[in-house]
């Protein structure tokens, strides 16, 4: 009999109901066994603010009842958010009652080394002054500029821009610009005149043909750009997907080119080729909008489809068709950016490669392609002028190719390389060898040193040497835990911040305001940098009494006020997307040289460098080495996230990724752990395989952020491998200053011990 | 095909899908099946007239105190008092309800026939009904779910059958000599339906046979050393009655386990 | 009455798991069990690969195993359609996940069985559950089967194909999955709720 028959029948036998809903039990009054009570039960009151658990910026409702922040979900009226939030935006809340924060201010015991981690408690007032005797010190023996500030995040406004400019050091760096961004924004300045910004100005509703370029779309889950993503494909839109690893996005293409790492400069100059020789490039757009075009033709005469697909690895056939298909369907056909473009260290020239398809499609500026992305109106504070204004950049950084003079003497990694921004990377030899001049001091906020600048090895002598390190941070980081001073900062669901300006389709403002009163003794960005800036003598610039009076003043400049910041969150304004709205008004965008878009670069041509793009060879590995690729985690931000029990519980280490065949020819499976040892000698893991066809054979593949060693974030602590550990090298980009990361080799050494790690339902239960 | 390598890499895998039942629910069992075997031997006795002493009912009463203290100790609910539900409702589709009338019943009863208290005949016949109840439900628990391949509708009969052999295996273990034939006929009957099992598994569609290799995989040594347990205890029963009794619940404690702690594995996912 | 149901679109989820995150907080589940979950699989070989990302929860079976197992009556179904369990009456025996064929049920350290309640407190007041608002990449819908012009049944009609989890049980689940990619999937003609 069949069970299910059965059970009916058993059922039916004794003349019951099957379904008796809700009326089983007579209920008798039992405390005992009440069901838990819910945090939305009671009173639950809305705090509109904006996401900090990555970097691009959501609007969100913070719900908050019993004075403590329950969930955290988008705000509809919020163009970056649109109502909804990725998993780092839903877990946030996690971060802000870690036990494991810091609580704080630290001091390092006197007599122990950066490094042995020992500290004692201090009150503000004293941490606050021993930073500020100390940078004193350091103006008077070496200048202002000795001091170097390494930022990231909201804050970063006042620590990677405010108080180092009132303070006048040029010595400025975000880790979101030569660790990630700088090429594409150096290429776009240069091609375009315009920078691609923190939010890819990518015609999404309009495209009708998609080439992503080792761009993880859905591992990486910015938010608005994986709702535009996934819309596009909903309504039809063809997808075509480059990478040596079929990520997410690959199982979602049409057609994905598994490409071999390091040559997709030569691919694009195949597709170059494909569009100027078969002429299917759009002339009138061409013949308006750029200049250089016949240099450029010339220029990819060799570069043919069967040239590419012997370097690239992939078929010939398959480039050209992809080329045509750009071709018909522009120009709603985009091949976007990506995001984290430093790659093999000629990286700017992959990137107006990329952006010289683009142009030839005609779709800058027109619908389908790139909108020109506009910030909003908004003035700064009026403070005195300060003494230099940094380039530290952001994702959107000036990429000037000047050096202003400042009337102090310039940053130290000045004419190493094209672009005006830092290249905070470039700032660390200074340390060690006081070439051109000593930097003696340094506050890293939000910055994790030993988790995105490689080489990390160098970092760590650097921060030896210095006469002081700050770090300011939510969390007890590896790098933190060096410094002289550690100053624990408020989660930003405690404070207020600077208002975010976000270049859009839709310019719009955002404000951050505290959803709740900070934990344990922990001080928002701006109350640190205020109360540091009072004790360095820079009293002119902090003449606003607090975050409210600051704030208020700058709303007013646009006819708004903090009140009404405060009860809206988000103020949208107009934007002006398309070429057609500029030249409605007798505008043009294109901010170079020329004025118009520099398919060839008189710029670069006049620097030394090549004003058409062309391909290099990348570097190979010892033999029996794999190039370690590395990417993202959908729950996951850099390094920032590991501590955070709920998106551990979602993804709580990572693993090595390599193609079944070569595991099997190691003697490796799933599971196993090993350790990972780059071509330098440098090991790091224990890490566990995962054996894939999901990959090529010449590489292998870690997601970015694990492999903590921090004792005191004992969630993070101890899982996983670092990918930066393992680059021991980079190759600057000479342009961008950008550091290529993808150089490193490694191998598997098996036999390595599974690592014995406290259960995450134990950790979890700390929660406070 | 990708279920344990990609558990690594990506979220969750399948968080629920380890096993839900532990060493104490394998362990209540074996002893609901003690306590109903041995009610069921209390309410033969009553019945059949003849030498009755409080000595055996209060023994089933203690067996089923033990096993219901055994469910409440390992619950999860102990303390919530929520118990009390399985008898302030009406669920006669759930083999659970049905046991827990079945056990309250039978400890009522025992109590009534150890005191002496009321008619024994009469209650004799009612815990005829009660402990087979307990000794039924087992089995309908686990032949409910269908999804679970390898818990069969024969469990049905499988698991009475194995209880009742445990239970009087033990009695006559005990020195109630006149189960030996019971215990013998018992014992084949449980391995023959053992083997019957394993034959349907076979014989059945492909997640029955997916499952039966699952089984074999886990413990297929072990299960095949139950069954043959009980084959050959009938044979040894003349001669050395005790170690026929110890051959046959054993293999009958040791099949069931296996079949309650392995038949947790769900049919295939897709 | 609604008859509440969800459609979860395939071709469109990267298995991010934001409803996963949020499904945690929204309903305080304890650390160490879910009530949600994302299921990855894939195959072929290089370079001729496909792969799904499926994110599993109860499905609110129109013919729930679960229910009848219960000894107690705490796992119910509503009159909306919901399949249910009232932490006041439950025993945690484990019957009702013993009989639940998608192992979408757990127990609830608190001593209780716990799983997906289609966010019935946010339901009751207009509002999505929370998985499906938060989604990313809107592959969630869910509203009313009964009513033609409800989201999920718009998706639903709109879908290539439709598919439920395990047919064979005959359990009619009102979850189901649209544009299962090639490959995969598991067609159930006349499963559907």
């Amino acid at each position: 009999m069949d069970r299910r028959a059965f059970l009916k029948l058993s059922a039916a036998s004794v003349g019951a109901v099957m379904l008796a809903p809700e009326a089983a039990a007579v209920k008798l009054p039992n405390p005992l066994a009440r069901a838990p009570a819910s945090w939305f039960d009671g009173e639950v009151s809305s705090v509109l603010t904006f996401c900090e658990n990555c970097f691009w910026k959501c609007g969100v409702r913070a719900s908050v009842a019993d004075g403590r922040v329950w969930k955290v979900d988008g705000y509809a009226a919020n163009p970056k958010s649109r109502g909804r939030l990725c998993p780092r935006g839903q877990g946030a809340v996690a971060q802000t009652y870690d036990p494991d924060r810091l609580k704080r201010p630290l001091i390092r015991v006197e007599g122990t080394q950066r490094g042995d981690g020992k500290y004692r408690e201090a009150s503000w007032d004293e941490a606050l002054g021993v930073i500020a005797s100390g940078m004193l010190a350091i103006k008077e023996r070496y200048g202002s500029e000795s001091m170097a500030f390494f930022a990231h995040g909201s804050g970063d406004t006042w620590f990677g821009e405010y108080l180092p400019a009132a303070w006048a050091t040029p010595n400025v760096g975000k880790p979101s610009v030569s660790l990630c961004t700088g090429p594409r924004e150096t290429a776009s300045q240069w091609t375009f005149g315009r920078g691609i910004g923190g939010h890819e100005p990518i015609d999404w509703e309009n495209t009708d043909y998609i080439v992503l370029i080792g761009h993880h779309i859905g591992e990486d889950t910015h938010n608005t750009q994986l709702q535009d993503f996934s819309l596009a494909l909903k309504r039809g839109a063809e997808l075509v997907v480059v990478d040596p690893r079929f990520s997410v996005a690959a199982s979602k293409a049409g057609r994905w080119l598994p490409i071999k790492p390091g040559t997709d400069t030569a691919l694009l100059l195949a597709w170059l080729h494909v569009l100027v020789t078969e002429e299917l490039y759009d002339k009138a757009y061409v013949e308006r909008y750029t200049v250089g075009f016949e240099q450029l033709a010339a220029h990819v005469q060799p570069f043919t489809p069967e040239w590419a697909a012997d370097i690239t690895d992939l078929d010939a056939d398959a480039i050209r068709t992809v080329a045509r298909e750009l071709a018909a369907h522009a120009p709603r056909a985009v091949v976007p950016p990506g995001r984290h473009t430093v790659w093999y260290g000629n990286d700017t020239q992959r990137m107006r490669a990329l952006y010289l398809v683009n142009a030839l499609l005609g779709n800058y500026g027109v619908e389908g392609g790139f909108y020109l992305a506009q910030a909003p109106y908004l003035e700064p504070y009026p403070h005195p002028a300060f003494p230099l204004e940094p380039a530290a950049g952001g994702c959107s950084g000036a990429s000037g190719g000047e050096t202003l003079d400042t009337g102090f003497r310039a940053r130290v990694d000045d004419g190493r390389f094209f672009a005006h921004t830092t290249a905070v990377q470039e700032l660390i030899p200074a340390m060690i060898s006081g070439e051109p001049y000593r930097i003696a001091g340094l506050i890293a906020y939000g910055v994790n040193l030993f988790h995105s600048i490689p080489d990390v090895a160098r970092t760590q002598e650097a921060l030896r040497k210095l006469d002081l390190y700050v770090a300011i941070d939510v969390l007890p980081m590896d790098h933190v835990m060096w410094a002289d001073v550690i100053l624990p900062e408020a989660t930003y669901l405690e404070r207020y911040d600077d208002l975010v300006a976000i270049a859009h389709k839709t310019p719009f403002i955002e404000l951050r305001q505290p959803a709740v009163d900070p934990m344990w003794d922990t001080k928002p960005g701006w109350w640190i940098a205020r109360e540091l800036g009072l004790r360095l003598g820079l009293d002119a610039y902090f003449d606003w009494p607090d975050i409210e009076a600051y704030l208020d003043k700058r709303l007013r400049t646009i006819g708004s006020s903090l009140e009404q910041a405060k009860a809206k969150g988000t103020l949208v304004q107009r934007g002006r997307p398309y070429l057609a709205d500029w030249e409605a008004r007798n505008l043009n965008p294109f901010g170079t040289p020329s004025g118009r878009i520099e398919l060839y670069s008189q710029t670069f041509a006049d620097a030394g460098f090549d004003p058409l793009p062309t391909y290099e060879p990348p570097n190979d590995g010892p033999p029996g080495s794999y190039r370690l690729l590395y990417g993202r985690s959908p729950v996951h931000t850099f390094a920032k996230t590991q501590n955070n029990w709920v998106l551990m519980e979602m993804h709580g280490q990572n693993a090595v990724w390599i193609h079944t065949a070569e595991a099997e020819a190691l003697g490796v499976a799933s599971g196993d752990y090993v350790w990972l040892e780059n071509q330098d000698g440098v090991r790091d893991g224990p890490v566990a395989v995962y054996a894939t066809e999901r990959l090529r054979r010449d590489c292998v593949y870690l997601v970015h952020g694990f492999g903590h060693r921090a004792k005191g974030m004992r969630v993070a602590d101890g899982r996983g491998a670092s990918d930066t550990a393992l680059m021991s090298r980079y190759r600057l980009d000479p342009i961008s200053g950008g550091a290529g990361m993808r150089v490193n080799f490694v191998k598997l050494v098996p036999g390595a011990p599974r690592p014995r790690l406290p259960s995450l339902r134990k950790l979890a239960e700390r929660s406070v | 095909m990708t279920g344990a390598a990609a558990s690594i890499t990506t979220f969750y895998g399948a968080p629920n899908s380890a096993a839900f039942w532990h060493w104490p629910t394998l362990l209540h069992f074996v002893l609901v099946a003690v306590a109903g075997g041995v009610a069921l031997l209390v309410a033969y006795r009553a019945l059949s007239g003849a030498r009755f002493t409080w000595r055996l009912p209060a023994l089933a009463l203690a067996l089923i105190v033990l096993d219901l203290g055994v469910l409440w100790g390992e619950s999860l609910a102990r303390w919530r008092l929520t118990h009390v539900y399985l008898f302030l409702s009406f669920q006669p589709a759930s083999a659970i309800w049905w046991g827990a009338w079945g056990l309250a019943g039978s400890a009522a009863l025992t109590a009534l026939l150890a005191l002496g208290w009321g008619p024994r005949r009469g209650w004799g016949a009612l815990l005829l009904v009660t402990s087979s109840l307990a000794l039924l439900y087992p089995g309908l628990v686990l032949a409910a779910n269908a999804a679970r391949p390898l818990w069969t509708p024969l469990l049905l009969v499988f698991m009475p059958v194995t209880g009742l052999l445990i239970a009087w295996g033990l009695a006559l273990l005990l020195g109630q000599r006149d189960l030996g034939v019971a215990v013998g006929a018992l014992a084949l009957a449980g391995a023959a339906l053992g083997g019957l099992y394993l034959a349907g598994l076979a014989a059945g569609p492909g997640g029955a046979r997916a499952a039966l290799e699952h089984l074999w995989h886990e413990a297929g040594v072990w299960f095949a050393l139950a069954l043959a347990a009980m084959l050959v205890s009938p044979a040894l029963l003349r001669r050395y009655p005790a170690v026929a009794a110890l051959l046959a619940v054993a293999g009958a404690v040791l099949a069931r386990s296996l079949l309650v702690e392995i038949g947790q594995v769900m049919g295939p996912p897709f | 009455m609604p008859r509440y149901a969800m459609a979860i679109d395939l071709a469109a989820c990267v298995g991010c798991a934001a409803c996963a995150v949020a499904c945690k907080l929204e309903n305080e589940v304890p650390a160490g069990v879910d009530r949600l979950w994302i299921r990855l699989e894939e195959r072929g070989t290089f370079p001729d690969l496909a792969m799904q990302y499926r994110p599993e929860q109860c499905l609110h079976c129109a013919e729930p195993p679960c229910v009848p197992v219960c000894p107690t009556g705490a796992s119910h179904v509503t009159a909306d359609g919901l399949v249910l369990v009232d932490a006041e009456t439950c025993i945690a025996c484990g019957a009702c996940i013993a009989a639940c064929p998608y192992d979408a049920r757990y127990f609830d350290p608190r001593g209780f069985v716990g799983k997906c309640t289609f966010c019935e407190h946010r339901i009751v007041q207009g509002q999505l559950p929370a998985c499906v608002e938060t989604c990313p990449t809107l592959c969630r819908t869910f509203g009313d089967l009964d009513d033609p012009e409800s989201d999920v049944s718009r998706a639903i009609r709109a879908a290539r194909r439709v598919d439920v989890l395990k047919p064979e049980q005959g359990t009619r689940p009102k979850l189901v999955y649209l544009n299962t990619p090639a490959r995969f999937g598991l067609a159930a003609e006349g499963a559907l709720p």
